[in-house]
């Protein structure tokens, strides 16, 4: 099949009309129809979050958020790219948290914020990924760190949450302190600490 | 024409079945690497007339870029503002962040430079684990010897010797900064069989290690001293007078742009080039690789090795059309998922090395057993309800991101198999480096998909993740090192380097008209964005010479 055999789509993205053959992404599409972009595509495989998009399809009110690369384009579709927002970033280090006892109350140093959480929705709504980001906020705020990471296992960082939060929580960053501090504080593999004394007294070299 | 089964009559014929042995006919021969690999399409590669590696094999698209002409000259450069830094770091992957993070922690200044967003890299795409011996009968030798059979005898001992030693504390290192990995009911690391390999090696958090690995990364640049520029790709280096490495040359797609960091030590680590898409292949790399850090550091005179090798990864989704090209991870082969044809057989063993199972695919396909993917595309089964069969959960559980992947493709993985041909995934050869990442240019460093020899012609499952962690940390503070024990004072920089590489050119009669890096795919129009006219000015001017 050629190109030219296949029906045209009809769509409208950042206010231009296109047309392209239906079996493209967004981002093909927009490249099919002879518009450069540079500026808001990444991996073309939906994991960093780099493409969101707003969309309305022919005949609905709602606007839904997705990411741009996965998205298989439709007739009479309205797509809008949003730009990418510089992240505000809360300054912590993991090496300043000396004990996992402290953990909690430099959560809510470090994220005040988080426990101001209004329950509207918001950020459930415009996740790309179907997260439940709520729910996640609300288990870091009560200390239950691992859970609280296990709810965000899917999530690019695309940063939606956090632009649809009207407290400006940055959810995201809430969840990956909770994975980080998870991580760091308690995964001790025994069969790597074995290995890496093994590999200490100088046993298992490695002859080339 | 070859044959190929349409797509829903092939489906049709498709049957679950928990077991499907092997059969004899799978057997392949010494040949197959020859007969349908892509590395051996005959004309594929050239010989380079110019630089360090005059006279060696290359593929020719590379080639093409390799000797390209500069985007910039001194007159760019006039009003262009000056920085400086002690280290500086191009490329925002999971090598990039890495060294930057070990350099800032060895006390000096780092500037971290990249064309898109920090993390936005083909770190964050990798899926199926990072290597690592921690098994009782597993042992750093055993990584070794697996890593260098692979490799198809064309490897650098000592850097591949390295790798694996270090891979234990990259492991421990990763769990410092904050990775999870997935683990058994007491705590233990659990691996998976990388093809090719004799032992289970490779850790892995679900089927999204990569995703893991970098947004822990990245969060911990950004909750560091680096200094981090997002949106400012590097269009070339700066050298000293006596050639070293002296920094480089940013073009800023925010602020439209140039600027010239001075910098004691660069570190280059900016992937591979699977958007060149080697033989019109599709690829899994992101959309930035392109191959700039190559371009650069040959350019001031960097070595580099095994230009004519690329591995094409076994799974590449070939259905729908607008997700070609897009990974699923070997992780499904290793747990057990066979690979079937258009008349339902395996033809290989699922778990041999990624070029034996990739020229498999091909043969296949070529030889009328593969089915119609559309547009001219052509893919076999990969038999995931199969294996859903035989572990019931198992696709829900361990590999999310290939349930993701099936939502967007309208199909359910658990009863429908998925249908995959080879994809461009990984640049084998790059730039020639020492045990500390040092290129032969002093003053260089490269690290991660950008430089070579750690992997040979092949590389197994794993060892990439492994191997950005290893040497990444390794640059980083060998360029600390450097910086603490050099002077930027009365040194004189520029990129002199370009004339005399631009003379080569022409000596040689290679045409000018290719600008290098290329920075972006064709199809992205960068070159017509008119926002970015001013980055180019030098380019436009030199054409409209041309056409007089």
């Amino acid at each position: 099949m050629t190109e030219t055999s296949k029906s045209l789509i009809s769509l409208r993205i950042n206010g231009q009309d296109i047309a392209a053959p239906e079996s493209l992404s967004v981002i093909q599409a927009l490249w099919y129809a002879g518009y450069p972009r540079v500026k808001g595509v990444g991996c073309l495989q939906g994991v960093c979050g780099s493409c969101r998009v707003f969309v309305r399809r022919a005949g609905r009110k709602d606007v839904t958020t997705e990411l741009g690369c996965e998205l298989l384009i439709d007739e009479g579709m309205d797509v809008h790219f949003l730009s990418y927002p510089a992240a505000a970033h809360r300054k912590y280090r993991l090496e300043d948290i000396p004990i996992s006892w402290d953990v909690q109350a430099k959560f809510h140093d470090i994220f005040p914020e988080a426990a101001h959480c209004r329950h509207c929705n918001g950020c459930n709504t415009t996740c790309p990924k179907e997260i439940d980001v709520q729910r996640g906020v609300e288990l870091a705020v009560e200390g239950r760190f691992r859970e609280a990471g296990e709810e965000f296992v899917e999530c690019v960082m695309c940063n939606l949450c956090q632009t649809a939060c009207p407290e400006s929580i940055t959810p995201n960053h809430v969840a990956l302190f909770s994975r980080r501090v998870t991580a760091h504080f308690h995964t001790r593999p025994s069969n790597l600490i074995n290995r890496l004394e093994k590999m200490r007294k100088g046993e298992l070299q490695v002859k080339e | 024409m070859v044959k190929k089964v349409p797509y829903d009559e092939a489906l049709k014929r498709y049957k679950p079945m928990a077991e499907r042995p092997l059969p004899p006919s799978a057997e392949i021969g010494e040949d197959i690497l020859r007969t349908f690999h892509p590395d051996y399409i005959s004309d594929r590669c050239t010989e380079l007339t110019v630089g360090a590696n005059a006279g060696d094999k290359c593929h020719r698209q590379l080639a093409e870029i390799l000797q390209s002409d500069a985007r910039i000259d001194e007159a760019d450069l006039a009003a262009s503002v000056e920085e400086e830094t002690d280290v500086l770091v191009i490329g925002g992957g999971g090598a990039g962040c890495t060294a930057a993070l070990e350099a800032a922690r060895a006390g000096v200044r780092v500037m971290l430079a990249t064309k898109l967003r920090l993390g936005d890299s083909n770190t964050v795409m990798a899926e199926g684990g990072i290597q690592a011996s921690v098994d009782k009968d597993d042992t750093p030798q055993m990584h070794y010897n697996d890593t260098v059979k692979a490799a198809r005898g064309q490897i650098d001992r000592g850097l591949a010797a390295q790798m694996v030693t270090d891979a234990p504390d990259v492991i421990r290192w990763l769990i410092q900064q904050g990775m999870q990995f997935d683990l058994d009911q007491y705590g233990d690391l659990i691996s998976r069989r990388a093809g090719g390999s004799t032992a289970p090696r490779v850790l892995h958090y679900r089927d999204y290690t990569g995703l893991e690995m970098m947004r822990v990364l990245r969060e911990a640049v950004f909750n560091s001293d680096v200094e981090v520029r997002d949106y400012c790709p590097a269009v070339e280096l700066l050298s000293d007078q006596a050639g070293h490495c002296a920094g480089a040359v940013l073009s800023s797609l925010k602020s439209y742009q140039f600027s010239l960091v001075r910098a004691k030590a660069v570190i280059i680590a900016t992937g591979g080039i699977g958007r060149l898409h080697l033989n019109s292949f599709p690829t899994s790399n992101h959309f930035g690789a392109v191959g700039d850090g190559l371009v650069l550091a040959y350019r001031l005179g960097a070595k580099l090795r095994d230009l004519d090798t690329f591995q094409y990864h076994p799974s590449g989704l070939a259905y729908p059309l607008h997700l070609g090209g897009t990974l699923i991870t070997e992780g499904i082969r290793s747990a057990g998922g066979y690979l079937l044809n258009a008349n339902n057989e395996r033809f290989i063993d699922e778990l041999k090395p990624r070029d034996s199972v990739a020229a498999a695919i091909i043969r296949e396909c070529l030889e009328g057993r593969g089915i119609d993917a559309g547009d001219g595309t052509c893919g076999i089964w990969l038999d995931t309800p199969g294996l859903e069969l035989r572990n019931p959960g198992i696709i829900e559980e361990q590999f999310p991101k290939l349930l993701h992947l099936g939502t967007k493709c309208g199909i359910d993985p658990r009863t429908q198999p998925m249908l995959i041909h080879p994809t461009l995934h990984y640049q084998n050869g790059g730039v020639v480096i020492n045990k500390d990442g040092a290129s032969t240019v002093p003053g260089l460093y490269c690290v991660g998909e950008v430089a070579g020899g750690v992997h040979g012609r092949n590389r197994l499952m794993g060892n990439s993740l492994l191997d950005i962690v290893s040497f990444g940390r390794r640059a980083g503070l060998a360029a600390a090192k450097r910086s603490h024990s050099s002077s930027l004072r009365q040194k004189r920089i520029s990129v002199e380097h370009l004339s005399a590489y631009r003379r080569k050119l022409m000596l040689a009669n290679m045409p000018l008209e290719q600008k290098g890096p290329i920075l972006f795919p064709e199809y992205a129009k960068f070159e017509n964005d008119s926002d970015y006219s001013g980055l180019r000015k030098n380019t436009l001017r030199k054409s409209t010479e041309i056409a007089e």
